[in-house]
């Protein structure tokens, strides 16, 4: 006997299939998608179940988000201090915080919500780049507790704020000689903790381990939600050191039928000799599952731009800021590259500043020079400063881009002010380039660093606008159409899964974004405002509404 | 076996092909009947002797090529609580840090954390291409930020480079690390095991302070005269100010001073005083209260060249 067919009604289907872009129908069996066109066109399949509940609805490919972290699942546990408003996993919109008191205010409104317990008060979101003023002090997070630790971490995830409970509870005072302790006048430390040390030596004194957190179950269910909630039906992590827990865990979730999202977890090549993590993944790979994808390898070679620590090709920083650090030895790149690229696994490489892309494309021409591979498929991801002349290069090497295009809204007039001048920022997160000189391209948020949401994140490409209006770089504005791509098709082609997902054809999975009004009727304005009513997976449907308070 | 204080942390630092991974191998075979625990952030086609790591009882634990402070920071912090929280600690723990690992940010975990007490920062330079890589727009700030974490900077290689290449060498050196002792070898023949507290049984405060053991190298080139030393028991409480002074104040050919003294403001706690090339750092002793813990007694080893003071000299300049 056959199994059954579905066929979904709905107002409008963008397909993303050139031969057919528009659709009313998609008929489903098996979790796939048998055809899209009208009813007539779907009726010859043989039996069927008539689903009319998108009828006023418009289905597009599920998004794909070609680079988020799973932190993005436990960040949410604690408390978003944000400049801006931003929604939750759970559906609820968290306020936006606009001054330093307004984030104390709300971290003790936290407070006094709390039992009579000493456990400790953590928010994140923080971004003291938007205030032109004072440092947040210990004093100030002190006003929210004087008895338990307080921690607030920069949006950056490279700097904390903490209160004199945790100063003391780390060991740290005016006589502490260590790199990144920040001291008031007084030579008091201030309770700002700059690099890794101060940072995690913090963190472990009220117990907090956030790698172990981002691979708890919890943690990957407020992942998918969250997902689900912008219309995403596939999400990378990238990356993850995947220790044996985060793999039962990341097995256990996926395998669960009411996990909403397929994850593309990527390795993070560095976290042991590249010989024994290409064992690893070779192995890990066999263990894939429909919305299990296990093989990506991630590498990091530079910093990022707000920090000020990607390598810069001259004239260097805008605000002279001295040039930044590499996370891998530039020499000891493609040796590294090689030992991926060998075991057949399919590497993606962090490249922020046009300096580190440069040496990273240089490592894999070396590469393949030595190990030509057809359909390699290494993709560059930032990739925020690349020239053109390095998107030519991309071409020819085959290499894909996944560009950062909220960082254009989000940082935009910082990128403009101090960290790139004009013109440099203007050429940032190039879609218009890789888009004319044929690179295949995705665009991304980097969430938890930015929001979860690729309609936004396609605005941003579409209108390169920056938070203060500002328009960068028109040239390199792309086409809704082309936008809409790279958050399906786009991103599913540097994961080397353009086969069964980003379009809405014949054999594809039947994964599908349910939204309320028509991406391409709403003009480049509208786009990001486009209601998101739930996703379809493998055909089963997941409405967004189910999501408020369920977790 | 009770655990003594906290277990001392060096940082061996520099680019691959700089010597490493040799001088490392010399220190295990230098230092017979010290448990290390190694880790090892570099690769090279030269590998640690993790063989005679395990004879000693020690652990090898890797990590690939990269930097140490960012993503792979929390594994290095793991690693670390790990070690210090063992029933049966190491009795030194080193890290190998690749050319863009920041020995400083490494180092600077041992400051902060409490189960272990920061020792020394060397970096090793080939003496042949430093300038070149200082010259490189690519590595040009990842070597200078490893000049300034070193408390030590050994130009290796020497009997490959020119003196020209040698002298420019120094002179880059003594420019990006002024505080920095400056030793020149090849081969990576320095005895390292005499710079190192090694000086207890477990971690540096258990146990009477004695000089470092004259180093048993099996090979040929025996560099037992590399390294004066000399103790100076100092058992008054000091004033720590003016022993500041003092330390500052000593000649180069001193490497290396490390001790206990205590204060005249508080005789009862023991501050561990460091000298590492003209590095001072002077800070309270964490375990001096603990029962069952012998203090340690209050006195410094300094190591230094062979023109180095000699002990009664030392004595006399510290007032003791
Ligand atoms: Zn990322």
């Amino acid at each position: 006997m056959a199994a059954s067919i579905t066929i979904f009604r709905a107002k409008k289907i963008l397909t993303m299939n050139p031969r057919a872009p528009a659709a009313t129908h998609v008929a489903v069996r098996d979790g796939h998608i048998l055809g899209a066109g009208d009813l007539a066109d779907l009726s010859v399949w043989g039996a069927h179940r008539l689903d009319e509940r998108f009828a006023d609805k418009v289905l597009m490919p599920g998004m794909i988000e070609g680079h988020c972290h799973s932190m993005e699942g436990s960040v949410w546990q604690d408390n978003y201090v944000g400049y801006y408003a931003r929604r939750g996993p759970d559906g609820i919109e968290r306020p936006a915080l606009r001054s330093i008191e307004e984030v104390v205010d709300h971290l003790r409104r936290v407070e006094a919500e709390m039992g009579e317990g000493e456990d400790a008060i953590i928010a994140w979101g923080f971004d003291p780049i938007y205030f032109n003023g004072p440092r947040m002090t210990a004093a100030d997070l002190d006003r929210v507790s004087q008895r338990r630790p307080v921690v607030v971490v920069h949006a950056s995830f490279h700097i904390i704020n903490v209160n004199s409970v945790v100063l003391q509870r780390a060991n740290i005072s005016a006589d502490t000689d260590v790199m990144g302790i920040m001291k008031g006048a007084d030579g008091e430390p201030n309770g700002e903790l700059q690099g890794m040390p101060a940072r995690f030596l913090a963190l472990g004194a009220i117990g907090r381990d956030h790698f172990e957190e981002m691979g708890k179950k919890e943690s990957l269910w407020r992942f998918a939600r969250s997902a689900q909630l912008a219309g995403v039906t596939t999400a990378t992590d990238l990356a993850n050191a995947l220790p044996e827990t985060t793999i039962a865990n990341l097995k256990a979730v996926t395998g669960d039928p009411d996990y909403p999202l397929r994850i593309v977890p990527a390795f993070l090549g560095l976290s042991c000799p590249a010989a024994e993590g290409a064992v690893k993944m070779r192995a890990l790979s066999e263990q894939s599952s429909d919305k299990l994808r296990l093989g990506l390898i991630k590498l990091v070679a530079d910093g990022s731009i707000q920090g000020f620590t990607a390598r810069l090709k001259w004239p260097g920083y805008f605000n002279s800021s001295a040039n930044g650090l590499w996370y891998i030895d530039p020499d000891r790149i493609a040796d590294t590259l090689a030992v991926y690229h060998e075991a057949g696994l399919q590497v993606h490489i962090h490249t922020n500043g046009d300096q580190a892309t440069e040496t990273v494309l240089d490592a894999i021409e070396q590469v393949l020079t030595r190990l030509p591979r057809p359909d390699a498929r290494f993709t560059l991801q930032h990739c925020q400063m690349a020239h053109e002349a390095h998107y030519r290069r991309m071409a020819r090497l085959g290499v894909c881009a996944n560009l950062f295009a909220n960082h254009l809204y989000y940082w935009g007039d910082q990128h403009v002010e101090q960290t790139m001048g004009p013109e440099r920022a203007a050429r940032m997160n190039a879609t218009g380039t890789a888009k004319r000189l044929g690179v295949p391209f995705a665009i991304h948020s980097d969430a938890p660093i930015t929001p979860l949401a690729p309609l936004f994140t396609a605005w941003c490409a579409v209108n390169r606008k920056t938070v203060s209006g500002r328009i960068l770089g028109e040239a390199e504005r792309i086409s809704v159409e082309d936008a809409l791509s790279a958050v399906t098709l786009g991103a599913a082609y540097t994961l080397k899964l353009d086969g069964e997902l980003g379009s809405i054809e014949t054999g594809k999975r039947a994964d599908f974004a349910v939204l309320d009004a028509d991406p391409l009727a709403v003009g480049a304005e509208g786009l990001k405002d486009v209601p998101v009513w739930g996703t379809v997976l493998g055909g089963r449907v997941f409405p967004c509404a189910d999501i408020a308070g369920g977790l | 076996m009770a655990a003594a204080g906290p277990i001392p942390l060096s940082v061996i630092g520099g680019f691959l092909g700089a010597g490493k991974t040799t001088l490392l191998n010399r220190l295990l075979q230098g230092a017979s009947g010290i448990r290390f625990a190694v880790i090892v952030n570099d690769f090279g086609d030269l590998a640690i002797d993790g063989d005679l790591v395990a004879d000693h009882g020690g652990d090898t634990i890797t990590f690939a090529n990269g930097c140490l402070c960012c993503t792979m920071g929390d594994s290095l912090l793991s690693t670390l609580n790990d070690l210090a929280r063992r029933d049966d600690p190491p009795d030194h723990i080193v890290v190998e840090a690749s050319g863009v690992a920041d020995p400083r940010q490494i180092a600077d975990v041992a400051v902060l954390h409490p189960g272990l007490v920061r020792d020394l920062v060397l970096v090793l330079v080939d003496a042949d291409t430093i300038c070149e890589r200082a010259r490189d727009s690519r590595l040009k700030e990842t070597v200078i930020h490893q000049a300034e974490a070193a408390d030590m900077i050994v130009l290796n290689k020497c009997d490959l480079a020119s003196e020209q290449h040698i002298a420019d060498a120094r002179a880059w050196a003594a420019e990006q690390a002024p505080r920095a002792a400056l030793l020149e070898t090849a081969h990576a023949r320095i005895a390292i095991e005499r710079l190192l507290t090694l000086d207890s049984g477990h971690g540096i405060g258990n146990g009477p302070l004695r000089a470092p053991a004259v180093a048993h190298i099996g090979h040929a080139h025996d560099h037992a005269n590399q390294f004066s030393s000399a103790v100076v028991i100092l058992e008054a409480p000091l004033d720590l100010a003016a022993l500041r002074g003092v330390l500052n104040d000593l000649p180069p050919s001193i490497l290396r001073a490390k001790g206990f003294v205590s204060s005249r403001e508080d005789p009862s706690r023991l501050h561990l005083v460091q000298l590492s090339g003209r590095r001072l750092r002077i800070e309270p002793w964490p375990v001096a209260a603990r029962a069952g813990v012998v203090p340690p007694r209050r006195g410094r080893v300094f190591v230094g060249t062979p023109d180095m003071p000699p002990a009664a000299g030392l004595t006399r300049r510290l007032g003791a």
